[in-house]
């Protein structure tokens, strides 16, 4: 399936786009106080949050109180969600991925995550262990399955990894600059193979 | 580092992914708010990085959602944000030379009418002082003024100076506090939090100016709401981090 083909898709309940509609209209209750919608953004993301934190930060316990920090935060700012900027999904991702970055690039971290991650390797093989779950996890994996090995790499240790590009760099012996247009290369790449509608 | 345009631009890729240094962050986003091509840009990225995430979805453990809803329970929520200063992020740059020659008026102003009310020839003599410091920093050739609004209201508004490593804070419109509470400032640092000073009890909502010393390259700076007197390290959540940089 190619991009052009999800887009004209009309976004049906089980749709990316449908769900993203959902959980704005959640987020939206949530403003207002509504537990229940709190609840049901946690049963919807918990999974994906969890699992993005525990894939950056590693420690399942750590993992367990960022994933914690991130869902009081969503709950605390809900009211800050702006969907002219972006979805909801990718708003609550954001928070997750930016507060698992803090904590893996707090000094105190660096020495014991770098003793476990010493195999940069490993990274894009995790992501097809992962995949097998769902549809989109499908999607992403033949997405990043359709880049060369030099953007894959770097996309998967910025991202799965928590390294900022200059680390990724150094872990890839490559440029600088060739790292930041690899990553930027490969991600327009995956955006239009995955249909992202901006 | 100095960066062109072009380099700029090819930051949206690793900035998407949070793959940024916090300096260079702050130089793009500063970008950002001037180049819409690099905003929709970033956003489709942004939300292919959210593919990523979700494709690394794991079942959580149980106990897990029974101590974020206990949590939820004690946590208050913000309220919503003003809608006219909705992009913080995209509205924060500093404001060029001029202006801030415009804005060090007023502050002197408001520093001279702080000092209306003092009695006795001491205080009148440290005022004097102050305000001649506060002066130096205005008068230094790389004064920059940048004004941010807070989460819960209001705005503050920083003058800094890297040359005399100091900065002048001023805040309008913060919300009124208990006698027991008072707002403290904060540099906040990559190696360390340092105290700042406290704000003194606004006049017209307004705080006269609060000047710091010991400013390091990196530093942020925070506002926290602490117990009457100050602490020596924040006990709450920050109500204001400014960003120095960009």
């Amino acid at each position: 399936m190619n991009g052009r083909e999800l887009r004209a898709v009309r976004p049906g309940p089980g749709s990316a786009e449908g769900r993203d509609q959902d959980l704005d209209r959640l987020l939206g209750l949530v403003t207002r106080g509504d537990k229940d919608a709190f609840e049901a953004v946690y049963d919807r993301m918990a999974g994906p949050v969890y699992g993005l934190i525990r894939r950056v930060i590693r420690d399942p316990a750590q993992s367990e109180e960022v994933t914690q920090e991130v869902l009081l935060e969503v709950w605390r700012t809900a009211s800050r969600f702006d969907a002219a900027r972006g979805s909801a999904t990718t708003w609550m991702m954001t928070i997750a991925h930016r507060r698992a970055v803090d904590r893996v690039r707090s000094a105190a971290a660096t020495a014991e995550r770098e003793r476990r991650c010493a195999q940069p390797e490993a990274a894009a093989d995790e992501v097809a262990e992962t995949v097998a779950a769902n549809l989109d996890a499908e999607r992403v994996r033949h997405c990043l399955g359709g880049l060369n090995e030099l953007q894959r790499e770097s996309i998967t240790l910025a991202y799965y990894g928590g390294y900022s590009y200059p680390q990724v760099a150094q872990l890839l012996g490559t440029a600088l600059g060739t790292v930041k247009t690899r990553i930027r290369d490969g991600l327009i790449r995956m955006r239009d193979c995955m249909g992202v509608n901006w | 580092m100095k960066f062109g345009r072009d380099d700029l631009h090819t930051l949206t890729g690793v900035y998407a992914l949070d793959a940024i240094e916090p300096a260079e962050r702050a130089r793009f986003e500063h970008h950002l708010g001037r180049c819409r091509p690099c905003g929709n840009e970033v956003r489709g990225l942004a939300e292919t990085a959210t593919g990523l995430a979700m494709a690394a979805a794991v079942t959580p453990p149980p106990q897990l959602k029974q101590r974020v809803m206990t949590a939820v329970d004690l946590t208050r929520q913000l309220p919503p944000a003003d809608q006219h200063r909705s992009r913080p992020a995209l509205r924060t740059a500093w404001t060029p030379r001029l202006a801030a020659v415009a804005a060090a008026v007023s502050l002197i102003a408001a520093a001279a009418l702080a000092a209306v009310g003092l009695s006795t020839r001491g205080e009148l003599d440290r005022a004097r002082a102050q305000n001649q410091a506060i002066a130096a920093v205005l008068a230094a050739p790389d004064a920059r003024i940048k004004t941010q609004a807070t989460t819960e209201g209001g705005t503050a508004t920083v003058v800094m100076s890297r040359s005399e490593q100091k900065i002048i804070v001023t805040t309008a419109g913060l919300p009124k506090l208990p006698p027991a509470k008072v707002y403290e400032l904060w540099l906040m640092g990559p190696p360390s939090t340092r105290e700042a000073g406290l704000l003194p009890t606004p006049r017209s909502g307004k705080t006269a100016p609060v000047l710091a010393s010991g400013l390091a390259a990196g530093d942020r700076v925070g506002v926290t709401v602490e117990p009457a007197g100050g602490t020596t390290r924040p006990t709450t959540p920050p109500i204001l981090v400014m960003s120095l940089s960009g």
